[in-house]
């Protein structure tokens, strides 16, 4: 192996000393030269002539992003995603968000600087320098300090550098690295270390998937699953038909429900004229009601109520909504039939809501006005 | 101290004798290159008993779900919330230490701020276990606590203090623990270049990122120390501020208070130095640190202690004096009702150990005994623990119409959880005594005498 | 030590145009207080809370810096101590600030009418706190204490330039210790009686570390400018370099900090709560122009200074601190308006009513300070911990 010429170093035993050091070298116009102390001695980046760092500006940004970025996105969530009424306040109550934002500041502050200062600055990780397991560096990690000026300054001269170095009162020392303990680079697709990555990968997933479905569920461990509670469609031994799923108790009304006084076998002509209708057609519940007929009446019925689905011919065939008998219906008549059914069209009543099956009474409304416009209509 | 006349004129060395950074370093690195002491081993096995305690209530919450606690309707709040304020409060005493301190230039810091750090983390860590179980499914909480994209178009909400504590205690956590680990980097290199077995010599190789101790290093290096503390201090001010907002945004009387952050905020440091002070004394005698942790220091921690004791003592008045002066019947019961209800004693133990005892601090002697010291750290920490509960639950346990007013009496499980956190956090502290340098090595270097060069006069080092 | 002696400055007077300031604005503010009274007494009597409180503010937040010195045993700030003792005389003018307010008790404070209080229950309930006797002795209470420790504190602070006595630190030291509880239950008190009471149903457990922080802050300011304002124009000592001032830029910066942390904290739990018998006092700040006051507050006692000083360097820079400096103060005043005159008038009100006060204020600061520094000396020579001091680096 060849070594080659790193540095010169020189070891001085007192704060002082070092600094004079790093002054006379700085004078003597060394660039590439470094001083190596057990911890930060005052004075000597002014010593050595260093720059006032910039690393601050790295914080700042990091700060404003994170602020930034963090106030944008819980206003977006709470404003425009998912808007939700929280303690009566507006779904911007920007001082509800000053405290996660902070945090987020500060987080990515910190993390911000350290990482550019570790990554950038340093250059880290790099265990691999030509100073590292040096008699040196073992002197300067413990309680000496240390001037080292590298072989590829522009003004380098080894004898010159020794002489320097020696009258700034040091032992001088020099350190040698070789080529290719530097320039070793990891084989990435060395065969045996692909199978040694492929083989984690398999073990990883296979104990992944062990263990977040087997093992975790072992008994007695079911993760409150299993809770002694009635389960809809379940039966219970509390009660003594055995049924789980009970009727309301006789009398009651499930809170938000109405319930509907006519039964099936009750004729939509004599019902309807004593169900008014509550929507006026206003665009709003005729966009509903159109919705709604897409879903619910359409596939029958036919996009605009000629009764000519694909269900023409396959079956008793739907009705038209344009006959006259349901053009003279009451809006209460097509209400109930929705509502209870008629002939094979079974209840919609589990479906479609109260106010969305008024709705698609509107809108069949505006169908059949449409298929049967008057002169006056155009204007 | 050695003479009983202060000398103004001079600073208070922040180590005793004249040791050389040589002989530092191997005072420091002995108990992590010896092999333990059978106290070490002793301390271990109570620590894992009580630490398997905590396990066994633990598994059996798992199994059993949340009902094995004392909660109940009013007061779904018990020990695990109190546990987490009290051990959150605990883990702000080392960051405050490493920079609140190291911002007021407060050298003496320099003995206590590693392990100090350290302790911030293994409490943070005893925190977080509470409110994870106390969600009642903690294998779901993960979809609960942390906005991330899902299938169910659905998020957290930004608005609620408890989503803000998610943020809080886990930024809190990840500073801390760079705080904690950039501290640590040129000590690790030190252990690389004193290691012993190729297996120390390369975890530390490692672990020092390959840190060569160069000036151009330390100069960025001491500017990301002082920026790191420039935020760390807000961050602990705005952690138990956060904690504080849990209670202090609802409307229920003795919750809702404005004084709650600043008085939240002493409380936990009051209790994290009582704690750091605990360990402190036993760490101290046990590894010979005597020079190094000077009695000078554990006075200063005793001072610091009966400064934020009397703010805690400032804000119990203040409440009562506002409860009174507000004239709100409501909130004048609540008062009234924990000095004097059923809770009474949990209220005057709280009044006993945080804002009588610290006063004896007062005086000179009782402050630089290390046996008086340490029984009254352990008070406040009792004290620290009682006023958790007084808040938590007296306020709960009081409901706005008396039909809904209850009772809270905790299970062995609660006390299950609350040793096996005790267990945790010093099984952890053993743990790091023993594998990582106790003390900042680079620091406390940096301070003693003789240190720095003597460069009055030559105008050029600026 | 000796070698360092021939740097300090002890004694020298201000320079004539900053006491011929003083004292012009003292006579202008004089002349605009004693028309304020005379046109309308109620009026001029709100503004003399803002302008009584504010002066508070400086003169104890510099007895409680005097005091946190010893106890913390700071170095860095002895040699400027005197500024702060010299600041504490401004006891007198608040005392003296108090007279016209307790002759216009009435036209003030709603609690005092008995009338009033005879028809709320609330009110009835505070009485055995909120009356004109309990009131007035408390008010002496707080003056003797402040005062009492201040002139104690001055006493053996002055006297030990004369003899050099270890002993008068370690005494000021006990004493500081114990006056430290006692100002912050005083002031908090003090701010409940004479800012809080003007609405006299509202309350707020931390109103009085808002106060405080407030005072503190503000008599720092103060105390800032002075110090950058003379050490430029060489006073103090010699070599007075940026390890000083950036302790004093860092200690504004953590204050304004700390009462920005403090003033959220307030404003934010009492707008998630929303109880209607916290929220009216916020509410009645937040429109008919009272909000352009409070964003105003909020960008000059925060956010305007705090980026002012945010970085390093420009904490060092003399001009930056004499202009946070500056700011703090205005906004130290502002904040009072904005904490008294909501009670007097519904929306922002501004004429030479308002001015008076600022003006005397600033003026009795100057003229206090030019009369005091004319006789003792402006650094403690005789402090132990001076040569420190000047010593000092970060």
């Amino acid at each position: 192996m060849e070594k080659k010429l790193y540095s010169i170093t020189a070891i001085y035993s007192y704060p002082n000393d070092i600094i004079r050091a790093a002054k006379t070298v700085r004078d003597a116009g060394y660039k590439k030269f470094d001083v190596h102390t057990p911890y930060p001695i005052h004075g000597l980046d002014g010593a050595m002539g260093l720059k006032e760092t910039k690393l601050g500006f790295v914080t700042l940004a990091a700060a404003i992003v994170g602020a930034a970025g963090m106030i944008s996105f819980a206003s977006w969530v709470a404003v425009v995603d998912y808007p939700q009424v929280i303690g009566g306040k507006p779904y911007w109550s920007w001082p509800a968000f000053v405290p996660v934002t902070y945090e987020i500041a500060v987080l990515l502050a910190v993390l911000g600087t350290v990482g550019a200062m570790i990554a950038f600055f340093f250059k880290f990780p790099n265990i691999s320098h030509p100073l590292h397991d040096t008699p040196y560096m073992k002197k300067v990690s413990a309680d000496k300090f240390g001037v080292s000026i590298q072989a590829d300054d522009e003004q380098f001269d080894e004898k010159k550098v020794r002489e320097l170095l020696k009258s700034a009162g040091g032992e001088v020392e020099a350190v040698y690295y070789s080529e290719e303990f530097l320039t070793f680079k990891p084989q990435t697709f060395d065969p045996k270390f692909i199978v040694l990555l492929a083989g984690i990968a398999l073990a990883t997933s296979a104990g992944g998937y062990l263990y977040f479905n087997k093992v975790l569920y072992l008994p007695p461990f079911d993760w409150m699953m299993m809770q002694p509670k009635v389960n809809p469609q379940t039966m219970s031994e509390f009660y003594a038909d055995g049924f789980g799923m009970r009727l309301p108790v006789a009398g009651t009304v499930a809170r938000g429900f109405i319930p509907y006084p006519y039964a099936l076998g009750a004729k939509a002509d004599s019902v309807g004229k004593f169900l008014v209708n509550p929507l006026l057609p206003t665009k709003t519940t005729l966009d509903l009601g159109k919705k709604k007929y897409f879903t619910y009446c359409s596939p029958c019925h036919g996009n605009f109520g000629n009764g000519d689905s694909r269900m023409n011919g396959q079956f008793p065939n739907p009705p038209t909504l344009h006959s006259d008998k349901v053009r003279t219906w009451p809006d209460g008549a097509i209400f109930h039939t929705i509502t209870v059914g008629q002939n094979v069209m079974p209840s919609y009543q589990y479906q479609i809501s109260r106010e969305e099956r008024w709705a698609i009474v509107n809108y069949i409304r505006t169908l059949q006005r449409a298929y049967n416009a008057k002169e006056s209509d155009l204007q | 101290m050695s003479s009983t006349v202060l000398d103004y004129t001079k600073e208070i060395p922040v180590i005793e004798g004249l040791p050389t950074a040589a002989a530092l370093d191997e005072t420091i690195v002995k108990p992590i290159n010896d092999f333990p002491q059978r106290r070490w081993f002793i301390g271990l096995a109570i620590t894992g008993t009580m630490l398997m305690i905590g396990v066994v209530s633990l598994s059996w919450l798992l199994w059993k779900g949340v009902g094995v606690w004392g909660i109940n309707q009013p007061v779904a709040w018990g020990f695990d919330v109190v546990n987490f304020v009290f051990w959150v409060g605990i883990g702000h005493a080392g960051t405050l230490i490493s920079a609140i301190l190291f911002l007021l230039r407060q050298k003496w810091r320099t003995g206590i701020a590693r392990f100090a750090e350290a302790m911030t983390l293994f409490a943070v860590l005893c925190a977080v276990q509470f409110v994870i179980f106390h969600t009642g499914r903690p294998w779901l909480a993960m979809a609960w606590l942390f906005p991330y994209p899902n299938q169910h178009g659905v998020w957290v909400n930004f608005t609620s203090p408890l989503e803000w504590d998610v943020f809080a205690v886990n930024t809190y956590f990840i500073v801390s623990a760079v705080f904690w680990y950039l501290g640590l980097i040129p000590d690790f290199a030190t252990l690389r270049d004193r290691a012993t077995t190729t297996i120390k010599k390369v975890t530390f190789s490692i672990l020092s990122l390959g840190w060569r101790f160069s000036n151009r290093h330390w100069q960025h290096y001491e500017r990301a120390y002082l920026i790191m503390a420039g935020f760390a201090t807000p961050l602990v001010l705005s952690v138990h501020t956060i904690v504080s907002f849990d209670f202090a945004v609802s409307i229920i009387p003795g919750w809702h208070t404005t004084i709650f952050p600043p008085y939240f905020v002493a409380g936990a440091i009051f209790s994290g130095f009582a704690m750091v002070q605990n360990v402190l004394i036993i760490t101290r005698k046990a590894f010979k640190f005597e020079h190094l942790i000077t009695m000078d220091t554990i006075e200063k921690m005793n001072k610091i202690i009966l400064v934020t004791g009397t703010i805690v003592g400032y804000a119990y008045i203040m409440e009562f004096f506002i409860a009174w002066y507000s004239g709100n019947a409501t909130e004048l019961f609540v008062f009234v009702n924990r000095a004097f209800g059923p809770y009474w004693w949990a209220y005057w133990t709280m009044m006993t150990c945080n804002l009588f005892t610290p006063q004896l601090f007062w005086s000179k002697r009782i402050r630089t005994s290390l046996l008086a010291s340490f029984i009254l750290a352990i008070f406040v920490n009792i004290g620290m623990w009682f006023e958790r509960f007084v808040i938590i639950v007296t306020s709960l346990h009081r409901d706005f119409l008396p039909s809904s007013w209850g009772m809270f009496v905790p299970t062995m499980w609660d006390f299950g959880m609350l040793i096996g956190s005790f267990g945790l956090f010093f099984t952890l502290v053993l743990l790091f005594v023993k594998f990582l340098p106790a003390i900042a090595m680079a620091e406390i270097k940096a301070v003693i005498p003789g240190a720095q060069p003597t460069h009055h006069g030559n105008g050029a080092s600026h | 030590m000796s070698a360092h002696e021939s740097v300090i400055i002890p004694k020298k007077e201000l320079p004539a145009n900053i006491v011929k300031l003083g004292w012009a604005l003292t006579v202008i503010g004089l002349v605009l207080v004693v028309l304020s009274y005379v046109t309308d007494a109620q009026r001029a009597g709100f503004n003399n809370i803002i302008g009584f409180t504010f002066l508070a503010s400086v003169a104890v937040g510099a007895v409680f810096f005097i005091a946190l010195e010893y106890i913390a045993g700071a170095v860095w700030s002895t040699p400027f101590r005197r500024v702060l003792e010299f600041l504490g005389m401004l006891l007198i003018p608040v005392v003296l600030l108090a007279i016209p307010i307790f002759m216009n008790f009435h036209d003030l404070y709603h609690w005092t009418h008995a009338d009033v209080v005879a028809n709320d229950k609330v009110l009835q309930s505070k009485s055995p706190y909120l009356n004109e006797q309990f009131f007035t002795i408390r008010f002496v209470i707080y003056i003797v204490i402040w005062s009492l420790f201040y002139f104690i504190f001055r006493h053996n602070s002055l006297k030990q330039d004369q003899d050099s006595d270890q002993k008068r630190t370690k005494k000021n030291i006990a004493l500081a210790a114990a006056f430290i509880p006692l100002l912050a239950i005083s002031i908090s008190l003090f701010s409940i009686d004479w800012l809080m009471s003007l609405e006299p149903h509202w309350f707020s457990t931390m109103f009085g570390v808002y106060y405080f922080t407030g005072s503190i802050l503000t008599a720092l300011a103060v105390t800032t400018y002075f110090v950058v304002v003379l050490s430029e124009k060489g006073y103090f000592f010699k070599g007075i370099n940026e390890n000083h001032y950036y302790s004093f830029g860092a200690l504004l910066f953590g204050l304004l900090s700390f009462w920005a942390y403090i003033a959220f904290s307030q404003f934010m739990l009492i707008w998630y709560a929303n109880l209607p018998e916290e929220n009216f006092w916020f509410i009645a700040r937040w429109q008919n122009g009272w909000e352009y006051v409070s964003v105003a507050i909020v960008l000059l006692h925060f956010w305007i200074p705090y980026f002012m000083l945010v970085s390093r360097p420009s904490k060092m820079k003399p001009r930056t601190l004499k202009q946070s400096a500056a700011i703090l103060i205005a906004a130290h005043f502002l904040d009072m308006y904005w904490l008294v005159m909501p009670t007097y008038s519904a929306s922002p009100v501004l004429s030479y009513y308002e001015l008076a006060f600022p003006v005397l204020s600033i003026g009795v600061i100057i003229v206090l300070f030019a009369m005091q520094a004319k006789k003792y000396n402006l650094v403690p020579v005789g402090d132990p911990k001076l040569q420190r001091g000047i010593d000092f680096t970060l």
